[in-house]
């Protein structure tokens, strides 16, 4: 586990969740900086819900602790929940009644007095652009505008913690985006954003940090640079020759050096090279060959899938830790 | 102010809703043809003279109160039973649970919500009533008695319909159970005092009353018909204390006169014993709501820790 940022607002440690025979959470230990857009990932029934309930104080784990600020989740859940805002992956709507009252219920709940309520409620009505919509009822709003204002509920008595469970399920791109956009406006405003998805691009574009969960244990968990530098691809470079009786020659010199995998040609004179290294020793590899003579008329590198999702699909393919 | 918020919320969700409004026009309806079929069938054999009138008022509003009591069973569960499970089934229940609720606030609120719906019925058919006063042999006293009786019973299926729906997952379950155990209280303590009464010495009376009572209660064996006092059997007594339609005719002079209950040289009506029987199995029913709405509910009420919290490690 790494941790760039000493301020830390959730500690989670050993927690474990068993129901019966089924180990939904098995010994995760991990810590979520103030601050940050945290990211769970893993595929669907790896134990984010659960993992995310139990930072909610929804459901208490079957044995470890979780830590909010410094306080044990299990002693305070009161007053944990007062400062967290939870969206959860599947949330219901009251019918009958509208926007508006929808949110100024949940303030009223969250013990916001009438003179506050209805200034909250506006601002909370323009941050998730659903101002025009405020005497709309909740149940005829597109899937797209009940996430946003589930949302907004959610951030209706200022949390320094948002959980966000899958909010982006279900949605289409052109809503994805926007809920991107509000997401990353919270982050500029200074909220702690954890956030879960069984879908690694949709995060790694706006987490600050992400977890991997697998089969109810964390696989990996870091900041998004780190990783992304763990687990930079191999790149594949095509070149082709001006004269094809130079391909065996080059092929040899390719598989001599360093950082090549492997080296071959395809049937229409193309050489293909699997490579390991970085930008640096990509520009190394490029000086070599030209000092060689070698005949270059093109040479294209590309990387191989994804970075972080290449990676994600191979750590989740069993439980190997990284 | 979260009781309000919620309470608010639970009445315009209500109110807005259709079936409301059919159901008290449905109610008020019923029970407007209570009324008008005996006045449509009394009015031939109407006497005026002596206590014709009277007796006509008496007969008229034990009609109405037992169609009130009647319909009020069948309604009260469907306004709470199915309020705590049916939050869990929309999926909104977790966003109840994140926020600044008491369990007291988010019990009381859905008691409170759905017994002002039952008052609302209550109060919807008060204009019917009057047409008692028209007749006479009701006074306002024993009819606000009347009314109480209906707002504590109502109570009482509403805070037992509301602990059903936090202890049963679905609501089918929990209004079934909450609907049966409303009929078995009410017609369950009747109908075995009738089997009793019918296999036992036939001039051994156990109940006395004015020919002003219902039919099917006389009939039933239960009563013995004709004017004037009698005494029960102190089991028989007992068993018809919690009994609402018992309640409901002791509350006025010429329905059953019943002995008072006498605890420590105090003594209640049954009516009174009665009220205060309901009040006490809401109370119970409402605590045990409030220990079951919340996942922790220790952890909200102000009672000593089982184990010190452990302190947070130090951070990297």
């Amino acid at each position: 586990m790494q941790s760039t940022q000493t301020d830390t607002i959730i500690q989670i440690g050993h927690i474990s969740k068993r129901y019966r025979s089924v180990v939904a959470l098995d010994d995760i230990s991990l810590e979520i900086p103030r601050g940050a857009i945290y990211g769970l990932i893993g595929p669907n029934g790896a134990g984010k819900t659960t993992l995310l309930r139990i930072l909610a104080a929804l459901i208490a784990p079957s044995s470890g602790h979780v830590w909010f600020e410094g306080k044990d989740v299990s002693h305070v859940p009161s007053l944990i929940q007062r400062k967290i805002g939870y969206m959860p992956d599947i949330f219901g709507i009251y019918p009958d009644i509208t926007t508006e009252e929808y949110l100024q219920f949940y303030a009223g709940i969250h013990g916001i007095s009438g003179r506050q309520r209805a200034h909250i409620v506006s601002d909370l009505l323009e941050l998730v652009d659903l101002t025009a919509y405020r005497k709309t009822l909740v149940e005829t709003l597109s899937r797209g505008m009940q996430q946003r204002l589930c949302l907004a509920r959610a951030l209706v008595h200022d949390p320094d913690l948002i959980l966000l469970d899958e909010p982006a399920a279900g949605l289409d791109p052109r809503t994805r985006v926007e809920l991107r956009e509000l997401i990353h406006t919270l982050h500029t405003m200074g909220k702690t954003v954890v956030i879960s998805s069984h879908v690694l691009l949709e995060l790694a574009e706006m987490c600050t940090n992400i977890a991997v969960i697998q089969g109810g244990r964390l696989v990996l968990s870091g900041d998004i640079e780190t990783l992304s530098q763990h687990f930079q691809t191999n790149r594949q470079i095509a070149m082709r020759l001006l004269e094809p009786d130079k391909i065996l020659v080059t092929l040899e010199l390719l598989r001599s050096l360093p950082d090549i995998l492997s080296a071959d040609v395809a049937e229409d004179e193309m050489i293909y090279t699997e490579f390991s290294g970085d930008d640096q020793a990509l520009h190394h590899l490029l000086r070599t060959l030209i000092a060689h003579e070698l005949p270059i008329i093109s040479f294209a590198p590309r990387s191989i899938g994804g970075r972080l999702e290449e990676a994600f699909l191979r750590l989740t393919e069993g439980n190997s830790q990284p | 102010m979260t009781f309000i918020s919620l309470l608010v919320k639970e009445l315009r969700v209500c109110m807005r809703r259709e079936r409301t409004m059919w159901v008290v026009i449905g109610y008020v309806l019923l029970m407007g043809l209570v009324g008008w079929f005996f006045i449509s069938r009394s009015t031939l054999s109407l006497s005026y003279a002596g206590n014709g009138l009277s007796d006509t008022g008496v007969v008229l509003y034990t009609l109405l109160v037992q169609g009130q009591l009647f319909l009020m069973v069948f309604i009260t569960p469907a306004l709470t039973a199915a309020t705590m499970n049916g939050e869990k089934e929309q999926q909104t229940y977790d966003m109840l649970l994140c926020s600044r609720l008491s369990s007291f606030s988010l019990v009381a609120a859905k008691l409170v919500a759905g017994l002002l719906n039952a008052l609302l019925l209550i109060a919807a058919a008060i204009p019917l009533f009057s047409l008692v006063f028209f007749f006479g042999g009701i006074s306002s006293i024993q009819f606000l008695r009347g009314m109480l009786v209906f707002i504590v019973t109502a109570l009482t299926i509403g805070s037992f319909g509301l602990f059903c729906s936090t202890i049963f997952h679905r609501p089918g379950i929990s209004l079934s159970v909450t609907y049966m155990v409303s009929m078995i209280w009410v017609f369950l303590p009747l109908i075995s005092l009738s089997i009793l009464n019918s296999t036992s010495d036939a001039n051994s009376p156990s109940l006395l009353a004015s020919s002003t009572l219902p039919g099917w209660l006389q009939f039933s064996g239960l009563v013995t018909s004709g004017a004037g006092q009698g005494s029960l059997v102190p089991q028989t007594q007992i068993m018809l204390m919690w009994n609402p339609i018992v309640a409901l005719f002791n509350t006025y002079g010429s329905g059953l006169a019943l002995a008072p209950y006498v605890i420590r040289n105090i003594s209640f009506a049954p009516w009174l014993a009665y009220l205060l029987l309901c009040l006490l199995a809401s109370v119970i029913f409402f605590l045990l709501s409030m220990f079951m709405a919340k996942p922790n509910p220790w952890g909200r009420l102000p009672l000593p820790r089982r184990k010190q919290p452990i302190p947070a490690p130090a951070t990297v």
